[in-house]
């Protein structure tokens, strides 16, 4: 019996460990996938990590991340010290009000600290704004920037300001320890304040001091959220590009710089833990043991004859940090700089590289998640973008509600390769705000292993036949639009009765259990690995899980015959943007033929430049050896006869959005 | 021995309005060895910490060698304080600990920094440590000393300063019984060895009265007496003092002339005058100064009620008319017995009445409030009058 149950208790144990470990395992695993699937394993490799450091947006959100993150924790590690320090200088009562005080940051959600942090930076640059412009028309020596954006600086100060409490959490008990004669012992024999503190209060505090800064630095490293909403346009995080880069499908590269982030943290911890248990082990044994190498070195090290050597050090590395600290501000103040925002995995990286080498203007690429994220970003007045590519309806709200910069098409030759059929679309009518960056198509990708027919039409999306097999698109525009079709009325319909009709056909299949489940980027797992049989999504994607499909797998897409969605993502300008010769000349550069061959070739969506679309299988058979397959092209860029039954969305009035919204809400409710 | 070193003119110190010391004045001479003696919170640390400077009055003024020094920071100071429970630097070992102080750069006086040579400092480190029997212990760390030793390193590295003034805060309070007697006469010597002054706080008055050259007697922040231990012992004066130094049988009298008091409706000789007629007094009667007598030779009578055997003597408690009074005797007088006492003139000493009377001197709950004074030496609280 009692056998029996140590090993349930160990079986227990064993099974907590899997579940907390298993997916990280699976993680590091898959970041040695020689295939570019996150499903299905094709050999060991190191050619992700290797990619990894050749990526450049990855790798210059590590440089500003570290950065961030050390410079974050010196500041709050002295701050947050002293803080501490001052804390307990003060009465017993009101030192438990300011601590209690001061664990309400770390308790509170990273979501409210992030948004409120926003808006009080927000707020500030507008007061500093008038105060600016004032001082400036007063006098006119002193010429001060009337506008401030959310950048590096607000990220500092808001990694600062949520790392501070944990110093202090961390130094606390380690002054509540100290004998609080000590100070006085010190200064009764000589010293002043300081000197005391150098001299006997950092030596006895400083085991939290330290684990203080290795907390403050891992969640530093650690944080989304707050940075999210801090970072504004000109920096990102490695956690802000990772997330970005998920937005499509989780690469092998993700994997791959998650799994060394991973390591890293674990490298701190266990520092920081062994270190712990060193003192402990210390404080037992006292003096009596024997001290390792390491140790004599360093308390030679702390001889006073090696005064020299020490603050040699210290020196060394305060030049290496100032450095540092110096070439990003040349790297980001020098320069011409424009400011971009794009989706995930959406642009040919070599493309930022080159334009850089040809015009010397540093590009700031971002990534923005959806069109809904972007335009909330933008109202809050946060971001400082000068370009950005969204789609067609968001286009149209954004030019409605004068958001957007008229471009000056002379600045712009490369806008004539445009093909005329992406000129002057409903969005835009007179052409004035925008140059398409790609088209594509909405489909029904489905796995012909398990679907035995062809399919042709959005009905099949809600039949019988292949319940639970069906992935429902977790986006209201397109799964309503989705019913729409099926059911012969407009995906721009404003008629209420026809837009409760299609979410009736939709809530109907879900009740049956058609559906299962509602997804966005999982739809690339699930497909890729047979999971399920039916989906719908862009055309340029399902080329990529063609790619990736696992074996027994067979993937083919559709149009279906009753039309499907179109649509069109656009460079387009925001109003008042700062560096508008750039932006222009950024825009140029994208809209060339080249530019668009290269980004097609990347991303598999089609190009609007005329020259490209029609060059691109001779381009591809060039890069590649091989025949592109006609079949794949007419996926890729839908031939004009498939496009006439194809509607792009337009911006939909604000009470048909909210029943969208309502009604999306309700589903599966009842 | 006369010169007066030190002086607190008028020092008052309150915390948020609660006022912890009332007006104190004080005077202290060079090479005097002064004890603060009172119960916890009376006022005794926090006079100390005036001195050291680590707390600055409220008003009144901080002399020293007749010049204000209110407003001198500690390390300023020609003075050095021993901490209860030592406060030694936990991350440096004895020797580093003692040489502490010396190491610390001093401003001479053409107004430069300079340091003491290493050979001075080590000099003067080894001097210190023998002077306090602890050569061969400079590379222990301190956590391996014993409480003793460790207020030795504590002395140690408040002296090799050379200060002018040594400030002791209860540095016994934490050892045992033996120890504590030894290192009452260690100190002493080293004090008479090093000729300074040291002001020492305690509320053991037995330590106070062993090693003081000046005892000042504190209650609620205010001095109570200030004299030789000899005074405070035979004359104190109010019942406070009486009652906190020794044993004392306080009883309400009526004095009916000089050297005539009345207790208990009976006419006492005494050695004390000065009052009005009939005034009412508080005398005080050591439980020693008591003779039993048979009942009938006796001044006044009354009933063993409780019989404790110390060793050297027995402690009885006798009811007199309802008040109990407690005498020491080396002679057996079984519970229940009825005995007569008799007090000589010199047995006999007369209080003026003060805020105190009535409050001590009554022996009816014995019992306890014997416990509760012979826990007092060993429960060594921080003052309420420090900063919290």
């Amino acid at each position: 019996m009692k056998r029996n149950s140590r090993l349930g208790s160990r079986l227990c144990i064993g099974l907590m460990f899997l579940f907390l470990y298993a997916p990280i395992l699976l993680l590091i695993i898959f970041s040695f996938n020689a295939g570019d699937s996150s499903a299905v394993w094709k050999g060991f490799s190191l050619h992700w990590y290797g990619q990894l450091f050749r990526n450049r947006l990855i790798m210059e959100s590590v440089y500003t991340t570290l950065l961030v993150s050390l410079l974050a924790t010196a500041i709050a590690t002295v701050a947050g010290t002293f803080a501490a320090i001052g804390l307990y200088s003060l009465g017993r009562r009101r030192r438990e009000a300011l601590l209690t005080v001061n664990n309400i940051p770390m308790m509170n959600a990273d979501i409210v600290t992030g948004v409120s942090l926003c808006l009080f930076f927000v707020a500030f640059f507008q007061g500093w704004g008038t105060f600016a412009r004032w001082f400036n028309s007063v006098q006119s020596a002193v010429e001060l920037p009337d506008r401030l954006v959310l950048g590096f600086g607000t990220l500092l100060l808001a990694h600062v300001t949520f790392n501070i409490p944990y110093v202090i959490l961390n130094v606390a008990p380690k002054l509540r320890q100290m004998d609080r004669n000590l100070m006085d012992a010190a200064q009764d024999l000589g010293c002043t304040w300081m000197q005391a503190f150098w001299k006997v209060m950092l030596p006895e505090i400083k085991p939290g001091i330290v684990s203080g800064a290795l907390i403050a630095f891992t969640m530093s490293i650690d944080d989304f959220i707050i940075s999210y909403f801090t970072a504004g346009s000109a920096s990102s995080t490695l956690a802000m590009t990772i997330y970005g880069m998920t937005k499509k499908r989780v690469t092998p590269e993700v994997n791959a710089i998650s799994t060394l982030l991973f390591l890293s943290v674990l490298v701190l911890l266990v520092l920081s833990n062994v270190k712990e248990v060193r003192q402990e082990a210390r404080e037992r044994l006292g003096a009596a043991r024997k001290l390792t190498a390491l140790e004599r070195a360093r308390q030679k090290f702390a001889e006073p004859q090696y005064l020299w050597a020490r603050r040699g050090l210290a020196g060394a590395l305060a030049c290496v940090f100032i450095v540092s600290v110096g070439f990003l501000s040349y790297a980001t103040g020098s320069r011409p700089v424009v400011n971009v925002c794009s989706w995930g995995e959406y642009i040919d990286e070599e493309l930022i590289t080159q334009f850089e080498e040809a015009t010397g203007i540093r590009v700031n690429y971002q990534t923005a998640e959806s069109n809904e994220a972007l335009y909330s970003l933008l109202k809050s007045g946060g971001a400082d973008y000068d370009v950005i590519v969204p789609s067609d309806y968001m286009i149209g709200r954004l030019i409605a509600e004068d958001m957007l910069e008229p471009l000056d098409y002379g600045q712009i030759p490369n806008f004539s390769l445009i093909d005329d059929r992406f000129k002057n679309l409903s969005y835009d009518p007179e052409n004035r705000y925008t140059v398409p960056y790609t088209w594509g198509t909405l489909g029904i990708i489905y796995n012909t292993a398990v679907v035995e027919e062809e399919i042709t039409s959005w009905r099949a999306l809600y039949d019988d036949k292949y319940a639970g097999n069906v992935l429902l698109i977790n986006n209201s525009r397109d799964a309503i639009g989705e019913a729409l079709f099926c059911l012969g009325y407009s995906v721009n319909t404003t008629d209420e009765a026809e837009i409760r009709e299609a979410f009736a056909l939709v809530a109907d299949a879900n009740r049956r259990g058609i559906f299962q489940g509602r997804v966005m980027d999982e739809i690339f797992l699930k497909m890729e690995g047979g999971n399920a049989a039916i989906a719908t999504y862009y055309a340029g994607d399902y080329l990529s899980m063609v790619d990736n499909q696992a074996e027994g797998v067979d993937l083919a897409f559709v149009i279906p015959e009753e039309g499907s969605n179109w649509f069109v993502d656009a460079m387009c300008m925001l109003k008042d943007a700062p560096h508008q010769r750039e932006a222009h000349m950024w825009i140029n550069f994208i809209a060339s033929t080249e530019a668009n061959l290269a980004n097609m070739d990347y991303i598999w969506y089609a190009s609007p430049n005329r020259e490209a679309l029609e060059r691109y299988p001779a381009y591809y058979e060039e890069l590649y050896g091989e025949e592109l397959d006609p079949e794949v092209y007419e996926i890729m860029a839908a031939p004009p006869e498939t496009l006439e039954r194809c509607e792009a969305y337009r911006n939909l009035p604000t009470e048909t959005l909210n029943l969208y919204k309502n009604l999306w809400t309700h589903l599966g409710a009842d | 021995m006369s010169k007066e070193l030190i002086r607190l003119a008028g020092c008052t110190m309150a915390f948020d309005d609660e006022v912890v010391l009332d007006k104190i004045n004080l005077s202290i001479q060079d090479k005097e060895f002064l004890t603060l003696l009172g119960p916890s919170g009376c006022g005794k640390t926090t006079t100390l910490r005036i001195i050291g400077g680590f707390q600055t009055p409220t008003s009144g003024d901080v002399l020293f060698d007749g010049v204000r020094i209110n407003a001198v920071p500690p390390h300023k100071r020609t003075i050095n304080t021993v901490f209860q429970k030592y406060a030694l630097f936990p991350h440096l070992n004895v020797y580093e600990n003692i040489a502490f102080g010396l190491r610390i750069p001093k401003t001479n006086a053409q107004g430069n920094k300079v340091k003491l040579p290493e050979e001075e400092i080590d000099h003067r480190v080894l001097e210190m440590l023998e002077i306090v029997n602890l050569r061969g212990f400079e590379k222990r760390r301190t956590a391996q000393l014993s409480g003793g030793q460790q207020q030795r390193v504590a002395i140690a590295r408040a002296l090799v300063n050379r200060p002018k003034v040594l400030l002791l805060d209860e540095p016994l309070g934490a050892l045992d019984l033996k120890l504590r007697k030894d290192m009452q006469n260690e100190l002493k010597r080293i004090q008479k060895a090093m000729e300074i002054t040291f002001v020492y706080v305690t509320h053991d008055q037995e330590e106070a009265l062993a090693m003081s050259d000046t005892v000042v007697v504190m209650d609620a922040g205010r001095i109570q007496q200030i004299g030789s231990p000899e005074d405070i012992y035979n004359e104190p004066r109010n019942a406070f003092v009486a009652d906190f130094i020794g044993e004392s049988n306080i009883i309400d009298g009526i004095m009916r002339a000089d050297g005539v008091v009345e207790i208990f409706n009976r006419r006492f000789q005494c050695l004390d005058g000065g009052f009005a007629p009939d005034e009412a007094v508080d005398v005080v009667i050591r439980p020693e100064d008591v003779d039993i007598v048979p009942e009938d030779q006796g001044q006044l009578r009354g009933t063993v009620t409780s019989v404790t055997f110390k060793g050297m003597q027995y402690d009885i408690i006798v009811d007199f008319y309802g008040f109990k009074w407690l005498i020491q005797t080396t002679d057996l007088s079984p519970v229940g017995s009825r005995i007569g006492i008799k007090i000589d003139p010199d047995g006999i000493h007369v209080m003026k009445k003060s805020e105190y009377s009535g409050m001590f001197g009554d022996y009816s709950s014995y019992s306890e409030e014997y416990e509760e004074i012979s826990d007092a030496g060993c429960v060594s609280e921080e003052e309420s009058g420090d900063e919290e």
